[in-house]
């Protein structure tokens, strides 16, 4: 319909550069206060830093396709990490059998973010995403209510990227496999909708007139991802 | 399918604003996907090749679109069947399929094309034929019978619609709104899944080598387009290599994950001509 749902048809310069700066464009100043491990790799960057855009947007997902799959590793990563801390502190509060599904789900996570994982490192080697530290200082473990919160929004938020992102994708093989796994995260979404108000799945805050699911753009998840994420994360070239 | 006359006649339409907006679909919708299927269908043979159109998955969606908009009337109309307390589940579940069912009659009008008369759908599996044998007893008048059926017509569906956004993925805005009604299916799927825990069934939120089987020895079809496959435990990291999940995957604790989680991460995409076998049972 609109044009700008199109992949094609950006800056062709960006072609002609390498897909995919991981850490040499960071600034130093960018991990003032982050991990050991996130210390230890600026350096590694550091080393090798002859960028002249000194202004960071963050770190940068990455172009093209593998743009796409390290967005989705990145909310792989996040979706995974919520559910094990989910699993290793369950809330007290838990109803009969929820912490058993929530064991499920981490597992699926988990799988999903090393699946990633692996099709990047074959796919484009070197060009993988860091790993990510959460930030769950929002999420109260202990409360049921807060638990089943996040994981709506998490779940939401997957649905609706994966929706958004699949035309991102000029291999086709990854768009297959992009739906293959939304349709998962889908199920995750309704039952968790189904568990905060019986009957909430696929409502109309979700699906719109003409029956399509949500839909969002990488940047906007990103946004919306991003209080949850130690790490400042760039997706405005995912899929250019 | 009737490619040439849908062709033709593509050619011979004027090209009013109403389809502007379609002229990529135009293009787009009567060539066949050049493409092997990609590896990473690993449900598949490694050598199968797609010779579905767009128009072929276009028709073969509104179909099954129909056939689900076809089974809620049908059982929201049937007295005493839903319990009162979901009978909004359905309405629901039947609004968006008839908001699918719009949806691709109104692309295949803009692209030039007429929608087929839609058939009468016998959920019987008589298919019209008083003689045939039953193949699904009592589903207007037993709600565990059409919940089975629900689930099984809904997963077919997100399996259909995993095959077919390959094969339309010429156009991003087609491939954009299939893959968003795929997303639907599954939260249907998902609600039926639990619905029918809630009375006792053995049946995840996904489909899952745990679930209890629906047996149905003459509507086998069905099955298979339902689940058939679903156990899959492996994707292609090339045409020979497989991924190899069970080696690296490793979540808390370092516990290695059980097979039937591997199985049920991925839902796995069914072909046209399942998908059609299953489809076929009913008209």
């Amino acid at each position: 319909m609109s044009d700008n749902l199109q992949p094609r048809g950006s800056d062709d310069a960006a072609f002609a550069q390498p897909l995919y700066t991981p850490i040499k464009r960071r600034s130093f100043f960018m991990y003032a206060g982050a991990t050991a491990g996130a210390t230890a790799l600026v350096l590694a960057g550091c080393s090798k830093d002859n960028d002249n855009n000194p202004v960071s947007n963050g770190i940068s997902l990455g172009s093209g396709d593998v743009g796409v799959l390290n967005y989705a590793y990145a909310l792989e990563q996040l979706e995974a990490a919520f559910y094990a801390q989910v699993v290793k502190t369950p809330a007290s509060d838990f109803q009969t059998g929820e912490l058993a599904y929530f064991t499920q789900v981490a597992a699926h996570e988990a799988i999903h973010r090393d699946f990633f994982k692996a099709a990047i490192n074959r796919d484009a080697p070197g060009k993988i995403l860091q790993d990510l530290t959460p930030n769950f200082t929002s999420i109260d473990f202990t409360k049921r209510a807060s638990v089943l919160g996040a994981a709506k929004t998490f779940e939401d938020l997957g649905v609706a990227a994966y929706n958004g992102a699949g035309i991102l994708l000029k291999n086709a093989a990854y768009l297959v496999i992009a739906g293959q796994i939304v349709s998962v995260e889908a199920r995750h979404a309704a039952y968790v909708r189904d568990l905060l108000t019986p009957g909430s799945f696929a409502d109309d805050n979700q699906v719109d007139a003409n029956g399509l699911d949500k839909q969002m753009m990488p940047t906007d998840v990103i946004t919306a991802a991003q209080g949850f994420i130690t790490q400042k994360l760039d997706a405005s070239s995912v899929g250019k | 399918m009737k490619l040439i006359s849908l062709l033709d006649h593509l050619a011979a339409t004027p090209a009013s604003s109403a389809a502007a907006p379609r002229r990529d679909v135009l293009a787009q919708l009567g060539r066949a996907a050049a493409a092997a299927l990609p590896l990473a269908l690993g449900t598949l043979p490694a050598a199968a090749a797609t010779n579905d159109t767009p128009l072929d998955a276009l028709l073969q969606l509104l179909q099954l679109e129909r056939l689900q908009a076809a089974l809620y009337t049908q059982g929201l109309a049937a007295t005493g069947l839903i319990p009162a307390g979901q009978t909004a589940d359905f309405q629901r579940l039947l609004a968006h399929q008839n908001q699918h069912v719009a949806f691709l009659t109104r692309t295949l009008q803009d692209a030039g094309s007429a929608a087929p008369t839609a058939p009468t759908f016998d959920f019987s599996g008589r298919r019209n034929v008083a003689s045939n044998p039953e193949l699904f007893p009592a589903v207007f008048s037993n709600y565990d019978n059409f919940l089975a059926l629900a689930q099984q017509i809904e997963d077919l569906g997100v399996r259909l619609y995993q095959y077919q956004a390959f094969n339309i993925n010429s156009d991003t805005r087609l491939t954009q709104a299939v893959l968003r009604m795929q997303s639907v299916e599954a939260q249907h799927s998902a609600h039926v899944r639990s619905l029918r825990r809630g009375r006792g069934a053995t049946v995840g939120t996904w489909p899952s080598d745990e679930d209890a089987t629906i047996v149905r020895p003459a509507a086998q079809a069905l099955t298979t387009a339902a689940t058939g496959g679903e156990a899959n435990v492996v994707q292609f990291a090339s045409a020979s290599t497989q991924v190899p999940f069970s080696t690296f995957f490793l979540i808390r604790d370092n516990t290695a994950i059980h097979d039937p989680a591997l199985a049920e991460a991925f839902d796995e995409p069914i072909t046209s001509a399942v998908g059609q076998a299953a489809l076929n049972l009913f008209s």
